[in-house]
This record gives structure tokens, sequence and C-alpha cells, in this order.
């Protein structure tokens, strides 16, 4: 082998790519040749500088981010007035007060007088907080408990979303609802999802992550105005400003702001996300002291406006409890970790999304973990139990979201029959036994059953009035099963029986067969249990699961993940 | 198959703007260890990351050289950077806070040369090196990524190497030299 040849196959040779004799003549040449082994040195130098470089910048993730602000520019771009582009300089990377003070000169210079009213009230908003050093925010979101930070639904209860954010010294942040948590302590950025024991964790901070930008977007206020201005500006999202009168006298100015998503109405990923919704954003502002003092946000559907977001405590700069930036976390919690090449990369990586899936779920029914684990890692054991032993009724063709970077794949599956423990209590004002809550074949609670209404109290002579615990719920799984709304009233809070109403309906909708979704439930046997001082009802239940898995592949391993819709 | 830089900005240019997440997912790790000489912290360079992305997608269709989107993407990326930095000093009313900022930031920075060689590298080499140390694929993930036979990818990171090892010696002789004009 010559030098020429030599340093030809370098690359090749010091990644094992050559066959071993090649392998050998070129490390034969490298013993023999000074040049060539500098050459080689070279590289190697070389290669720790690009190494260094792509470890520093290995959780970098700007995709999603960058494509919201890019479709939300695109929605009517004519308006893109040379105003905007002059707020968006202007506003890009100035003090609140100095922005402030711009956004209001181009917003009476930009809008119409009504609209430049609106926009002074928001600028004066953001000149009273422009030298925050702490906001802490407590708000009520409709959303699953443990799910994303940014979802929505109309169809669930309010759950409490609580922001502590310090801007001075440094920046830190803790963003909290009832199944999940994420702090940013400065120095590296957590999340913890609590009913599935799973931690993951940026090495670097974050102005927000894990999808909470929405929610630092509302502390920001400063931002917010300029975001909101700009795109009124840009989209001609209509703003509007109104008096309002509180009952103790003050004197309240409302900006109302309808936003738009940008999203084509039929996308999948419209109105789930509160950054992928159509929204009418309603800011109270003191008029006297200029702050803002609550945010509510409707979701406008064409079948009308829900509230799905009402902020009513803004507290500027208390002190805040240092702990508030420490987050401990169970001995036993499971890390997400990035998925890995294996050594059959190739097999995973040349899938489809449909094939994938097929896979994933294939893998769960027969109970094969370390399978599944190629496509959603770590497996809990919540989930083990939940999709274990599952029998896969259909798979539809994949279909994608402006939204999302992945792809969505339609299925159907019969759950294996779960063990359930229903619990009860008659601690109440009826005296009768009645639902609070449902726990895992663990006693694991995973849903708790609110009573705001007290249960109603039942006639002497109603068979309800006196049904020990086992039989109280297993009259509660009859009237389930044949959709007796009235019947299940008395065994659960009615918010829980008025959801389950609202999603049939909609499944309905949507050309669901709702029949399916029907869950067949056996009522066994009650038990006590001294640790929970609760009665329990052992059920099993037969469900099917219909919805649609989201897939994304955009990892170091290239391969199809499970990302959500289990 | 991965289309090319000028694929994808053409794409974008003709209503296929979901297209630009592409080219976001390509350039994000590598601009944002650019960015990261330039700019104070990770969170400003996060900010100004996500800045230069949108600037390039607002300005694409005026790209006269679709092929040259990575460095004009660099090019964009300075200017939002050094808009930050004066911004800083507005607020701070302190040209001295500045540049004392500018020293620490380019001390800090990990590879400033390394990141503009990259950018200057021929596009077929650029995108096997980004994808073999940003992307942490194998030679042979990167062929199949590419469509191309493992000894083509191999032979390029070679060329590849040779190419940054002479744009960095030009770029690292000429601040050695500028900073030898500095001394008294």
């Amino acid at each position: 082998m010559n030098c020429a040849e030599c340093r030809e196959n370098l690359v090749a040779c010091e990644e094992g790519l050559l066959d071993r004799e090649e392998s050998l003549q070129c490390q034969a040449h490298l013993d023999a040749c000074a040049a060539c082994r500098a050459e080689c040195a070279a590289i190697a130098r070389m290669q720790q500088r690009l190494v260094a470089s792509g470890q520093a910048t290995a959780e970098v993730s700007l995709v999603e981010p960058v494509m919201r602000r890019v479709r939300a520019i695109q929605i009517e771009p004519k308006r893109n007035t040379i105003m905007s582009k002059l707020l968006t300089r202007w506003g890009f990377g100035l003090g609140a007060a100095a922005g402030a003070a711009a956004i209001i000169l181009l917003a009476l210079l930009a809008f119409p007088r009504a609209q430049a009213t609106a926009a002074e009230v928001m600028a004066k908003g953001a000149q009273a907080v422009a030298q925050l050093s702490s906001i802490h925010l407590r708000a009520q979101l409709r959303t699953l408990p443990a799910d994303n930070f940014s979802y929505i639904d109309p169809n669930c209860e309010f759950h409490a979303i609580e922001l502590w954010k310090q801007f001075a010294p440094e920046l830190k942040w803790r963003i909290e609802k009832p199944g999940r948590v994420a702090v940013m302590d400065g120095q590296s950025t957590l999340m913890f999802i609590k009913t599935a024991n799973l931690a993951t964790k940026l090495p670097q901070p974050s102005l927000s992550a894990f999808d909470t930008e929405w929610l630092h977007q509302i502390a920001n206020l400063s931002t917010t105005i300029s975001n909101e201005l700009n795109n009124a500006l840009a989209k001609g999202w209509k703003l509007s400003v109104a008096e309002e009168t509180a009952p103790n006298g003050s004197v309240k100015a409302v900006v109302t702001i309808h936003a738009k998503s940008g999203l084509p109405d039929n996308d999948y990923v419209k109105n789930k996300f509160f950054e992928d919704a159509d929204t009418r954003r309603v800011y109270r502002f003191d008029a006297q002291s200029e702050l803002l003092e609550a945010v509510q946000v409707y979701l406008m559907r064409p079948s009308g406006e829900v509230l799905i977001f009402d902020l009513s405590q803004i507290d500027y700069d208390q002190p805040v409890d240092p702990s508030i930036w420490q987050l401990e976390l169970p001995a036993d919690v499971s890390w997400y970790q990035k998925p890995q090449k294996l050594p059959d990369n190739e097999k995973y990586a040349s899938m489809t999304a449909e094939q994938a899936a097929r896979a994933f779920f294939e893998a769960c029914a027969r109970e094969d973990w370390d399978e599944v684990e190629k496509f959603k890692s770590p497996v809990s054991a919540g989930l083990k139990e939940f999709l274990g032993g599952l029998e896969i009724a259909s798979l539809g063709e994949s279909f994608t979201s402006e939204a999302y970077g992945g792809r969505y794949v339609p299925y159907e599956v019969k759950l294996r029959p779960q063990e359930i423990n229903v619990r009860v209590s008659n601690a109440n004002s009826a005296k009768r036994y009645v639902i609070t809550g449902m726990a895992d074949s663990r006693l694991q609670l995973q849903e708790e059953m609110k009573w705001s209404n007290e249960p109603e109290v039942l006639a002497p002579n109603d068979a309800d009035a006196k049904l020990s615990p086992a039989e109280a719920v297993k009259a509660y799984v009859e009237a389930w099963s044949r959709l007796d709304w009235v019947e299940m009233r008395k065994f659960v809070p009615d918010h829980e029986v008025e959801q389950t109403k609202r999603q049939l309906e909609e499944a309905g909708k949507n050309g669901i067969d709702t029949r399916k979704l029907i869950p067949v439930m056996e009522a066994g046997e009650a038990f006590w249990s001294a640790e929970q001082s609760a009665f329990f009802v052992k059920c099993r239940m037969h469900a099917v699961k219909m919805n649609n898995v989201a897939l994304r592949k955009d990892n170091p391993a290239g391969r199809w993940q499970v990302d959500g819709g289990i | 198959m991965d289309l090319t830089d000028k694929e994808y900005v053409e794409r974008c240019c003709n209503g296929h703007q979901e297209d630009f997440r592409l080219l976001v997912d390509r350039y994000q790790k590598p601009l944002f260890s650019y960015l990261s000489g330039r700019v104070r912290d990770g969170l400003q360079v996060e900010e100004a990351a996500q800045e230069s992305f949108v600037r390039a997608f607002l300005s694409l269709k005026k790209l006269r050289k679709p092929e040259s989107f990575y460095s004009w993407l660099l090019g964009i990326a300075g200017r939002v950077a050094k808009e930050q930095l004066r911004s800083l000093s507005r607020r701070q009313q302190d040209c001295e806070v500045t540049e004392s900022i500018m020293a620490s930031a380019a001390e800090s920075q990990t590879d400033y040369p390394l990141d503009e060689a990259i950018a200057a590298l021929p596009e077929t080499y650029r995108q096997v090196i980004l994808l073999r140390y940003y992307e942490g694929l194998s030679c042979q993930e990167v062929a199949i990524r590419l469509d191309l036979p493992l000894g083509t990818v191999t032979k390029t990171l070679s060329r590849a190497y040779a190419r940054l090892r002479q744009e960095l010696a030009a770029l690292e002789g000429a601040e050695q030299t500028v900073n030898q004009k500095e001394l008294p």
C-alpha cells in the first residue's frame, strides 16, 4: 500500500471497516511511514474537536419551537406590514420598559384608535412589571393531571397548574400540575411524571422546556405583550379593550385578543395543545396599579367557546422559598434515556410508522418487554399491566399533523381484563356508599373522585339507599353498561358522569362506534384496606382502547419511538 | 434519502413550508455551537438560535444561492448575536460590560474556528461531518441515510478532514496574525 492508498483508506481503517488483509496492509504502511503517521495523528486531533463540539450540543432541540413560530408567521403573510417588522426588531432583546415604550408608539401609529388603546393598556402593564424579580401564578387548566403540560381538553375537569419564576439574580422556574412537575434550578432542567415514576433531565438551564413555553409566555408579561401585539399586527388578530367595575368599586381594563393557531381545521393536533389552539384570551389589568390581575383563555370551537385556562392569582415579587427549586425524586425512579443504536438498529430504522406500531403492539401482546423497550423506554410497571397480553383488533394508515414532527397511527386494541379496585366510602351526609376513587391492582390510586356536591339523600324505600360496598359498585357498573346517567349519578359525582357523556358524544361525532368504548366490568368482593383506611371492591374490567399512537424517529438511533397516544 | 439544502430551500419557497423543519433539524446543533461562542449563556443562545432560524425562514425567498443556506444562516446568526449584545449594553448602559461579555463569550467558546470551517465545507462534505458528529451516526448509518456506498462515505470523510484542516489553518493563522498586531 502506498501513501496515497493509505491516506484514502485511513478513515475506513480506524473505523474497522477494512477487511483483515487491507487493514494489515494499512497498519504496516503506517508503521513504516512517518508522514502518514503524522496525517493519522492530525485526523485523530480533528476527530476529537468534532466529537467535543457534537457532544456539547447533543441535547439541543429547536425544531418544534422554531416551527411553531414559523407557522404563526405564515397565517396572514400579506398583513406582515413594515410596522410589524419594526416591532419585531424593536421588541427583540429590549428591556420591558423600553420595549413597552416602543410598543405604545408603534401601536398608536399602526392600529386604529380602539386597538391602540388596548395596546396602550397592555404596554402600561408591561412597564408596571419591568423590574420584577419574581412572579408566582396559580391557575386552573382543563387537562389530564399527568399529561403533557400544554395538553388541553375541554371535556376534562379543571386541574391546578402553578408557576414560580425568579428573574433575578438568576433565572429559575418551576411548573407543577397534579401528576407532573418540571424545575429549572439555574443549572439544569428536570421533569418528573409522578404516575409513571419517570424522570428526565436536560443537563443545561432552559428558558422553557417540556412544553411549558405557553405558560412562561404568560409570566413574561413584557414578552407576551410584545408577542401579542406583534401577532395582532401581523395576522390581523382582533384586539379590543373594555372597562369594568369590580364589586369593590375598583376599575379594571379588560383587553381581549382573538388568537389563531394557524393550523387547518382538520389537523389532528389542532385544539389539543395550548399553543395549537384557536383561543380568545382575556387579560384583566387593575386600572390604578396597571398590574395584570387575571387571565382567562377560552377555546374557540365551531360548537362554541369553552373556558380552558383561568388564572386568578398572581403574586408579584413575593419571596420564593428556596426549596421550590429543588425536586426530591423517589429512590426507585426510572430515567428516560434517549434511544441508543442497537446491534440490529437498521431493522428498526427501516420500518414504516405502521410497521413500527404493529411491532410495538405485537411485542406488548406477547409481553416481550425487551422488544417493547426498543420502541418505548423505560417501560413502567403500570404500562406492562395495562398493555400486556393485549389483542390487536386493527391498525390504520399513518397520518401527520403540521404541528408534529412524527406520525400518528390509528389503532384499536382489546386489553387483557384488568384488575381494578374501586374505593367506596359512606362518610357523607346521605350515609350511603358512593365511589371516591379508582386504584390499580396494587391499590395505587389512579383517579380521585372528588364530590363537590354531597351525594343525594335517597328516599328510605329506594333500593339503592342501603347497599353494601360491593352492591353499590355492582349497581354502578350495571348502570354504566346501559348508560343510565340518572342511576350513575347516585354513585359518582355529577362531573364524572358529565365527562363520560361528553367523551362518548365526541367519539360518536368522530364516527367511532361508542358501544366499543363502554368497558365491561365485573364487580367482585369488597375488602377493607387498613393501610388506606378505606373499603375497596375488586373488579375486572374488559376494555377496548381506540386512539392514535404518536411515533417519531428524530432521535440519534433513527428508530420510531412511541411518543404518546397510549 | 435526505435532500440537499438547495432542494429543501426550493421546496420551502414553493409552498412546502413544513420542510423548513428538516433544515432546522439539520443545522440546529452546529448553529447552537456557533452561537455559544458569541452570546452570553445557554438561555440567550437558545433564544438567538430560534430567532436566527425564524429570520432565515422569513427571508428564504431572497436567498440567491440556496446551496449556501448554512453559511447564509450563520451570517444571520452573527447579526442576531450582535443585536443581543447591543441590547444588553443599552439595558446596562455600560459598554465595558458588553466588552467584558464579548471577551468572556470568546473565552467560553469551545471551538469557534471549527464552526466556521464546517460552514465553509462543500455541502456533500458538510453533510457527512454533521451526520457523523452532530447526529452521532456510524459510517454505515451515514451511508444508508445518504444512499451512498460505504466506501464513498469513508473517503468523503477523509477529504472533509483534509478540507477542515486547511480551513482551520487559514482561520487560526489569521486569528494569530490579528492578535500579534494588537500586541504593543
